[in-house]
């Protein structure tokens, strides 16, 4: 049976349809990446899916149970953590922790001993100090171990990254991979590389719709196609590859762009620099926008 | 029930831990001693000024005061109190709002109605805890001083204001659940008020009215009767129970 299931589900805010017709299915024990752009509605589906806000119409199935608007008996099967996760400041985590335990009826003994291998996984059994004065990365952090207190089944993260330096983002993204054994994860975001990095299914969201559902293998080859970058020392050398190597566009007088670029064309840009003996002060390849991706996906299938 | 002590636990730290409760034992031991300082100081503040008074043609002959001067002050001041009180609490919902604390809670599983019992509820202890201590400390020292046998029905004419109290917190519980921001808040609990004031002032209805319960004062002097208040307590307690039940329903509706 599916953890999560939507059908046809809409929402308007005023006269703009934010949500138009949408249907998804997440199975148990996945990692699942619901991606789309900002604004296209991700945060809304998921307030929708956790009885926060009311849709127009359609149905959503958590664990096979009708989500009601209000009061929400289908949270319990639910973790959460908010995009902006915001805690009582004045409580320490462990206090926040064995308040949310409480409130789900967990016993004291068994939350303290949860609680406390929580912590642990985010890396928080050290901060004994007043939520407050944490980082955003802590915050986030604290946001994962009270979203996986009560065991949850699905396990739903709204851009749990996307404000995060790095090594924050990789943590967060590491901890998502070390549950997904226990619980399946429906994470939204932006960002496609931590897509590619965690995600076995991914939903992009276009339009108020699923414009496509892809397998991590797909979403990977879909990505092999982006640009490559080329900054040189100086102009000449700059000058002089593009006539080696023609159908870039100068993105500076120093820097070029080729677009629609492979792993192989990449093999063999090296390989020209190197025979030409020119020196370079950065060759990138660039990451596809998510407009990007999308256009390629589409192009391909309509070949 | 788990989760009401669960949250209410959470309200009580929150009050220490903000020092809303410091704030709160402060104002009303304040209060409580200030009604018959006041009192007690009139006399001598009268002496200061007797002369100016007597160059306006006011001759002060000698000021008498008992304990029925510091009950009176008493009923002038917890007005004061109570809208200090409901400044203080009138973000209890709305920086839960504006802040979204109450989200990871509520995906928790959390029931809406025990948000609304376990905050208005929190209000009632501060209230009651507030009112009656600043009651016994005026009471305390109006026996030391004077006498309180002088003063009839004390505990009834107290025990009115403080049904009051009750009363507009619930209104403060309703506005909370209607609106998101702490001034929005504070107006419509003004609006509420004014609502029931308003008509009051029309005699026939006068009696049946929460603002008739702010004529306790004229209890100690005896000038009324406790039987007089009957109705319009009964008509407060439903009121506020009323006012109660639409805060629960309106929370359940609430977009968070």
């Amino acid at each position: 049976m599916a953890i999560l299931q939507i059908n046809n589900l809409s929402k308007s805010f005023g006269s703009h349809q934010i949500i138009d017709g949408l249907n998804l299915t997440v199975p148990e024990h996945v990692i699942y990446g619901f991606v789309g752009k900002n604004g296209a509605g991700k945060t809304t589906t998921m307030k929708m899916i956790l009885g926060l806000l009311l849709p127009d119409g359609g149905e959503i199935l958590v664990n096979g149970e009708k989500v009601r608007y209000g009061e929400t008996a289908t949270n319990r099967f639910i973790g959460y953590l908010p995009d902006v996760p915001e805690f009582y400041g004045f409580m320490t985590p462990k206090e926040y922790l064995m308040l949310c335990g409480e409130i789900t009826g967990m016993k004291q003994d068994a939350c303290k001993k949860r609680a406390k291998n929580l912590l642990d996984l985010v890396g928080l059994s050290e901060a004994n100090k007043r939520i407050q004065s944490f980082s955003r990365g802590m915050k986030q952090r604290l946001g994962i171990a009270q979203a996986l207190l009560n065991s949850p089944k699905l396990l739903i993260c709204d851009e749990p990254t996307s404000a995060l330096d790095p090594v924050g983002r990789k943590e967060i993204l590491d901890i998502l991979s070390s549950v997904k054994e226990t619980t399946t994860v429906l994470f939204s975001t932006h960002i496609l590389s931590d897509v590619e990095r965690i995600c076995d299914e991914t939903a992009f969201l276009h339009n108020g719709k699923i414009a496509l559902h892809q397998t991590a293998d797909a979403v990977k080859h879909g990505k092999n196609v982006s640009g490559i970058e080329i900054e040189f020392y100086r102009q000449n050398d700059a000058a002089h590859f593009a006539s080696k190597y023609p159908g870039g566009s100068e993105t500076s007088k120093t820097t070029l762009r080729y677009t629609q670029k492979t792993e192989n064309d990449m093999s063999y840009f090296m390989q020209l620099l190197l025979t030409e003996h020119i020196p370079v002060q950065r060759l990138q390849t660039l990451e596809p926008t998510l407009e990007d991706l999308f256009l390629n996906i589409v192009q391909k299938e309509d070949n | 029930m788990k989760q009401f002590h669960a949250f209410i636990k959470k309200e009580f730290l929150e009050s220490a831990r903000t020092g809303k409760l410091l704030i709160l034992s402060v104002l009303f031991l304040l209060f409580g001693i200030m009604n018959p300082a006041t009192a007690k100081l009139t006399p001598w503040m009268m002496e200061l000024m007797s002369e100016s008074l007597a160059e306006t043609g006011l001759i002060v002959s000698s000021v008498s005061v008992d304990a029925l001067t510091s009950w009176a002050q008493f009923h002038k001041n917890v007005p004061v109190a109570l809208i200090i009180f409901l400044l203080i609490f009138c973000s209890s919902f709305a920086g839960e709002y504006q802040k979204g604390t109450l989200i990871p809670i509520l995906t928790k599983g959390m029931k809406r109605r025990v948000i609304v019992a376990a905050k208005t509820a929190a209000m009632l202890v501060f209230w009651t805890g507030g009112y009656w201590l600043c009651y016994a400390v005026t009471y305390g020292y109006n026996a030391y001083f004077w006498d309180n046998g002088i003063a009839s029905s004390l505990g009834v004419s107290a025990a009115c204001f403080y049904l009051f109290g009750v009363w507009m917190i619930t209104a403060l519980a309703l506005a909370s659940t209607l609106f998101r921001s702490a001034s929005s808040v504070l107006l419509a609990s003004g609006g509420l008020f004014l609502i029931f004031y308003l008509p009051g002032l029309l005699p026939p209805i006068q009696k049946y009215m929460p603002g008739y319960l702010l004529n306790a004062p004229l209890l100690p002097t005896g000038q009324a009767e406790p039987k007089d208040f009957l109705p319009v307590v009964c008509i407060t307690i439903l009121l506020s129970i009323i006012q109660y039940a639409a805060a629960v329903i309106s929370f359940n509706r609430k977009k968070i």
